[in-house]
């Protein structure tokens, strides 16, 4: 029975999926980014934990919700039970449609959620009705942010945030689709191996930030070669040679 | 290159203008003159974008000072195959400095931008490379051997005097 369910389940999904890629025209393959070398690009996605994570909130928004909007619909029994038959529709529906909606919604969010590194930048694209893709590289990278709190931790992942140095905007990390400067890694479970790639990336570049890009010379080196010192020596000699025969 | 948007902006402007129903005419109208007057000029070094009919604007932006690009599509977007490409400065205001709008060849723009942001273009290879190569001629081996042979020769001068 629960293996139909799963089967049917998955099937009304992947018509949701169809519909979104043929109506809505959303992409169904990862976003890429201009690369030298093949082997260089890395896509990847949430971990498994952020769905649960998503799913926990969920059930709790739910339980809040559907328990005051049940219990107001229980209380219409008391004023006269004939009110609160014919409410039991919409009020189941109030109850349950929205909850069907968001839980949907949750998988299509995780679904279209995509990371993508290379050695020189990142794209992140997600959203469904308006889609948004950010492409930044890490020569603008100001800083890197790992944060997690106590019910991410439960599930294994934390968010990496990177800023660079564009529009600020509201630091409100609710307002993802906005236009800000911060590109948000967040549901990660090898939260600490993402910040030492970028970190790693950091370092490899001089100029990374806004700071000074004039300062390139490079430090002098010593020129004295093996020549050099060779004729230095017969110098010495032949100095020798005339106090000698002078 | 780029220097007007597609037609198609105007539709995706109608159709914005008309899901405001009662605004529809104060919505549409500043929304007609700026495609009227919309211009961009893309050149070796950057962006410059122009519009507005009683309010003139003019931005100027290099592609070397972007920070990041946002590409963002919504459905009617989608439906039309544009794109609203915010480019971000490391100036302080709320918004991007530069959206551009009605542009058809979204991911051609956008490779385009992204070739030539900080960062990407290899600059950090560059740098590496040491700036002054060493001179083909040894100067100082040169001055040092003048050095050895003139002493030589004075040495050998003196030598038969004494």
């Amino acid at each position: 029975m629960s293996e139909r369910a799963g089967q049917a389940t998955a099937w009304v999904y992947r018509g949701i999926w169809s519909v979104l890629v043929e109506w809505f025209v959303v992409p169904r393959e990862a976003p890429t980014l201009p690369v030298r070398e093949p082997g260089e690009l890395c896509a990847f996605r949430p971990a498994e934990g952020f769905l649960r994570y998503l799913k926990f909130w969920f059930w709790l928004a739910l339980l809040a919700i559907d328990a005051v909007i049940i219990a107001a619909w229980i209380a219409t029994f008391f004023i006269d039970w004939w009110i609160g038959l014919a409410l039991a529709a919409p009020a189941l529906a109030i109850a349950f449609v929205p909850d069907i909606i968001a839980y949907v919604a949750i998988h299509l969010r995780y679904d279209t959620t995509w990371y993508v590194m290379t050695e020189r930048s990142l794209r992140i694209r997600r959203g469904i009705w308006v889609l948004n893709e950010l492409t930044i590289t890490f020569e603008n990278v100001q800083n890197v942010r790992v944060e997690q709190g106590p019910v991410q931790r439960h599930f294994g992942i934390a968010d990496v945030t990177i800023e660079t140095a564009g529009a600020g905007g509201s630091a409100d990390p609710h307002h993802r689709t906005k236009i800000t400067n911060q590109a948000v890694i967040e549901g990660v479970a090898d939260a600490a191996s993402v910040r030492d790639r970028i970190l790693q990336q950091l370092r490899k570049s001089k100029t990374a930030g806004l700071g000074d890009e004039d300062d390139r010379t490079p430090p002098a080196r010593a020129t004295w070669t093996r020549a050099h010192l060779e004729l230095l020596r017969e110098i010495r000699d032949a100095a020798l040679a005339l106090r000698k025969t002078g | 290159m780029i220097t007007r948007p597609d037609p198609i902006l105007l539709s995706y402007y109608l159709v914005v203008s008309l899901l405001t129903t009662v605004a529809f005419p104060f919505v549409f109208l500043p929304l007609f003159f700026k495609y009227k007057t919309l211009q961009y000029r893309f050149d070796d070094e950057g962006i410059a974008m122009s519009w507005g009919l009683l309010f003139r604007k003019e931005i100027y932006l290099t592609y070397r000072r972007i920070q990041d690009i946002h590409v963002t599509r919504n459905i009617l977007h989608r439906w039309m195959g544009l794109a609203a490409i915010a480019v971000q400065t490391a100036s302080g205001s709320a918004g991007a400095e530069m959206t551009i709008d009605g542009v058809r060849e979204i991911d051609v723009l956008r490779d385009f931008l992204y070739a030539r942001m900080r960062g990407a273009k290899g600059e950090t290879e560059s740098s590496d490379r040491p700036v002054a190569e060493s001179p083909p001629v040894d100067e100082a081996l040169v001055l040092l051997r003048e050095i050895r042979d003139e002493l030589r020769r004075v040495s050998s001068m003196r030598g038969p005097h004494a």
